[in-house]
């Protein structure tokens, strides 16, 4: 048995911290939790003092790159960054190479993950065929193999017939249909929020109305059709305002916000630096600030990372020609500490209804708890240490981060699964 | 210049001195004359004035001469292309053709030599003249090529660790030719 | 004595110092001299090398660069980009590296993508000089436009220039304008909607007509180039449409000569699109000035920079 001895426990539907010891027994299991809990000369007593004890958490955007992008990251690899983040559970995104758009693969996967531990894995597949837009992919294998949701990652589906297909059919299955929203023709070949910083760095703009009207439609389809969507990764105020309006409307509608898109906008856009070339891109300051106030009035349900590796090499070209995205997994819950919690924005609770309890029960899954009988499943948070972000860090095999060489407060000294523990 | 580097500065001409061997330089090129058109080219940028005193001095005796200007910053075989220095350009202005007139190139010292290789290197870019002289206000001696002036105002015997400092008021406010001592 | 900081590259005309763009300007004068003799040439730069990369086909570019370089003496290299590796998917990166091991001591660039002279620049010990990246800077045109338009103003304050045409994608339009509006100049653009964006720094006022321009009473036109490629009805209906609404035409040609109003056009020019030919024989148009000067002020631009090749 293992005893976590004097540290606070943090839960997601209240602010305050309580003090507690937690028992985890040879199974995995919490036996019990409280103060001063006894322990026999067996039990292996890990000293938490002045540390938090924070539930796993769920990240619901992540690109393992696997298969067919072994070079940036593995199924192992993305496991091992998890893990190093405080990440106990996550849905990998469909668009590998090749993609995953059928049941046989979505089993291969699962297979796959079992192996690496006790790491919660699961794949999300395809809404047409090949990512193409063309057809609609086999849902129903992928469903009985465990996929939590279907989206074309990256990508919507242009064609409004096609999308109004997958949705009705998508619906038969009750499966969440995640949406990446974009309308191509309006997007082209932009690589920066088109403004004032597409215009001083002589980059191809993307117009925020390419993503703002492609939120609209596909909401309107999903209501149409009864489909439960999720919009991935809204990037403006008029896009959150889409999504509040929907949600007044009492449409079967959650959304995400990740991080970058809460921290930056296109003004940090400087010396052509392709960590932040993003997609959909960093829009403007008011954006953030909308983004912001959108999670919190629950307009966005949950946060992700969208951890999207990409090998140094491959970021260190030219702007327009980098791919978009960066490693994140690893970052998301120091950074999101280090920006909000320690400043007082909010409180761990609301860090865990967001990016641990929310996403769970999005895809049907039970929250975590620290009751009797439950999976050992948290991180060990040591808020008066700090993090050096310096490449060696990094446990993902692309360590390329925006937050590269930045010291922030905090450290996870380390994330529990059942008996194991990982730091 | 840093700040413990003493520095000894002699007056070794005085204005009136200037003059005055700014006068014998005019009479010795003027003795110096025969069929052959002469004209006149200062080295920028106390090179100009220099000769532009010459013509003032010549013209008030009744013989003019043409006069035409040097920058020779783009012939120098010390520029660091990879330094600290950006050597501002002049206009090189030579209103007269070159061809079988006689030059005399003016500048204020002559040291190593090596400014008035880039300056010939510069005239000849221009045109061929049927001879080039030189006129220097101080010869102040340390060759390292083989040019030597034609008309000398005043010879200083110098040491490496001097260099002679010749301030003409057009240019620069003050007048005088100064020894200058570094250690 | 100056007190400007040696610069290896020139990316943009935003990071130059006024005292920078002054320098360079004011010694593109003594080069132009140059151009009046038998002997063009002058030593400076001998036994140094230029190595010449473009991505993106420009004759005339390219070759002002070439004799600028020539007539500073030293030795240019054209790396062709059309029958090397780099057609055949060589990661910039390792283009890069193979640029590195030649030595080259200035490397002229054009490339379709905006930054990648920036990023050949932190990679290179040579200096590079920009000849246009994507739609975001064109350095030199635009020096040479602001020595050409102060030939015909020395005293450039409060003097105004109006930019005609495609602003949304051109390079020039974006150095020529920063430049011109640190210079002191004012700057006007027109064109249609599709084509002056939004995210325009606030310096460049927006004129709807020819007849706002006249109103406005500008020192020069400076009309851009209709690239081809825009002219397929995505931006504005026609090549016939827009030379009616924004192209320089016999009437609009007539009250610029009768107000002396100067001509500028970075070429080549589309005749029938932007000017009719009657413009291009008017006598006040810079645009065969412009390009004699982009000689001598990239003559100055290579005398002016300082590349780290001599540091190894």
């Amino acid at each position: 048995m293992k005893l976590f001895k004097n540290g606070s426990l943090a839960i997601g539907n209240s602010a305050d911290l309580e003090s507690a010891d937690v028992l985890v027994d040879d199974d995995g299991l919490i036996r019990a939790t409280g103060r001063e809990l006894e322990a026999d000369e067996s039990t292996e007593i890990i000293d938490c003092g002045g540390c938090i004890l924070v539930p796993g958490m769920f990240d619901l955007h992540v690109h393992s790159r696997d298969p067919g992008g072994e070079h940036k990251e593995t199924l192992d690899t993305c496991a091992a960054a998890a893990l190093h983040g405080g990440v106990t559970g996550m849905v990998l995104m469909p668009d590998t190479d090749p993609p995953i758009d059928s049941g046989n693969q979505v089993k291969n996967i699962h297979e796959r993950a079992e192996g690496i531990g006790s790491l919660d894995i699961l794949q999300s597949g395809c809404l047409t065929k090949g990512r193409s837009g063309e057809k609609l992919a086999g849902y129903s294998g992928m469903v009985t193999q465990g996929s939590p949701l279907l989206t074309d990652s990256g990508r919507d589906v242009p064609c409004p017939d096609l999308l109004r297909r997958a949705m009705e059919y998508a619906h038969d299955f009750d499966i969440l249909v995640a949406c990446f929203c974009d309308t191509p023709a309006l997007t082209r070949g932009g690589v920066i929020n088109e403004g004032r910083a597409s215009y001083r760095l002589g980059l191809p703009g993307a117009p925020a109305i390419s993503q703002e009207i492609a939120i609209d439609r596909n909401l309107r389809v999903a209501q149409n059709t009864g489909a439960r969507i999720h919009i991935q990764l809204p990037s403006t105020a008029v896009g959150a305002r889409s999504l509040r309006r929907a949600k007044e409307d009492g449409a079967a509608v959650s959304s995400e916000v990740a991080l970058h898109h809460l921290l930056f906008n296109e003004e940090m856009v400087t010396d052509y630096d392709s960590r932040f070339k993003f997609d959909p891109p960093l829009r403007l300051p008011e954006d953030c600030a909308a983004l912001w106030d959108a999670l919190l009035d629950d307009t966005i349900d949950l946060i992700t990372s969208d951890h999207s590796p990409h090998t140094p090499f491959e970021k260190s070209t030219d702007f327009g020609s980098a791919p978009s995205g960066s490693s994140s997994l690893e970052t998301t819950v120091l950074v999101f500490h280090d920006r909000f919690i320690k400043t007082g924005k909010c409180g761990w609770n609301f860090l865990i209804r967001k990016y641990s309890d929310n996403p769970r029960t999005l895809i049907g899954k039970e929250k975590l708890s620290w009751e009797e009988g439950r999976r050992a499943e948290f991180f060990v948070f040591d808020p008066e240490s700090e993090t050096r972000l310096s490449t060696d860090y990094f446990k993902t095999k692309s360590p390329v981060s925006l937050f590269q060489d930045e010291t922030v407060s905090g450290a996870i000294r380390e994330t529990v699964i059942g008996v194991q523990s990982f730091s | 210049m840093t700040q413990d580097t003493y520095i000894a500065t002699e007056e070794i001409l005085s204005p009136g001195e200037i003059e005055s061997t700014v006068a014998e330089l005019a009479e010795k090129i003027l003795s110096s004359c025969g069929e052959t058109p002469i004209a006149f080219v200062g080295i920028y940028t106390r090179g100009v004035t220099l000769a532009k005193r010459v013509v003032r001095v010549l013209g008030e005796k009744g013989h003019h001469f043409p006069l035409g200007t040097l920058d020779i910053s783009l012939y120098r075989d010390d520029f660091d292309n990879a330094g600290t220095d950006f050597p501002k350009l002049e206009s090189t202005d030579i209103p007269f053709g070159l061809e079988g007139t006689r030059v005399i190139l003016f500048d204020e010292v002559i040291f190593t030599g090596r400014t008035i290789r880039a300056a010939l290197d510069g005239l000849m870019d221009y045109g061929r003249p049927s001879k080039v002289e030189l006129a220097v206000l101080v010869d102040r001696g340390h060759r390292e090529i083989p040019i030597q002036p034609d008309y000398v105002g005043l010879k200083v015997e110098t040491k490496m660790n001097q260099y002679v400092k010749v301030r003409f008021d057009e240019d620069d406010n003050q007048e005088g030719v100064f020894l200058v001592t570094e250690s | 004595m100056s007190k400007m900081k040696p610069r290896k590259d020139l990316l943009d005309i935003e990071s130059l110092s006024l005292e920078e763009i002054e320098h360079v300007l004011s010694n593109a004068g003594p080069f132009k001299e140059l151009f009046q003799r038998s002997v063009k040439k002058v030593p400076t730069l001998r036994g140094k090398t230029v190595l010449s990369l473009f991505y993106e086909a420009s004759t005339r570019t390219s070759s002002s660069f070439e004799v600028a370089a020539n007539r500073l003496s030293a030795d240019v290299t054209n790396f062709s980009v059309s029958t090397s590796s780099i057609t055949k998917g060589e990661s910039l990166l390792d283009t890069i590296e193979t640029l590195q091991a030649m030595r080259s001591d200035y490397i002229v660039i054009r490339h379709q993508s905006a930054g990648v002279p920036a990023l050949l620049a932190k990679h290179t010990r040579a200096s590079v000089l920009n000849a246009g990246d994507g739609f975001h800077a064109h350095p030199t045109q635009a020096l040479l436009d602001a020595f050409t338009f102060r030939e015909k103003f020395p005293d450039l304050k409060g003097k105004k220039i109006v930019i005609v045409g495609d602003i949304l994608h051109s390079r020039v339009a974006r150095s020529t304008s920063t430049i011109f509006q640190k210079l002191g100049v004012e700057v006007a653009v027109l064109g249609p909607s599709s084509l002056v964006p939004e995210g325009r720094p606030e310096f460049m006022q927006r004129l709807s007509s020819w007849e706002d321009v006249f109103d406005w009473k500008p020192d020069a036109v400076y009309l851009l180039r209709v690239q081809l490629e825009r002219q397929n009805g995505q931006f504005f209906p026609g090549i016939a449409e827009y030379h009616r609404m924004y192209g320089l035409n016999s009437e609009r040609l007539k009250v610029m000569r009768e107000r002396g109003t100067y001509l500028m056009h970075p070429g080549p020019v589309n005749r029938g699109v932007e000017v009719t030919d009657e413009a291009m024989g008017y006598e006040k148009s810079l645009i065969g000035t412009q390009v004699e000067n982009g000689i001598a002020v990239r003559m100055s631009v290579l005398h002016w920079l300082k590349p780290k090749t001599g540091m190894e």
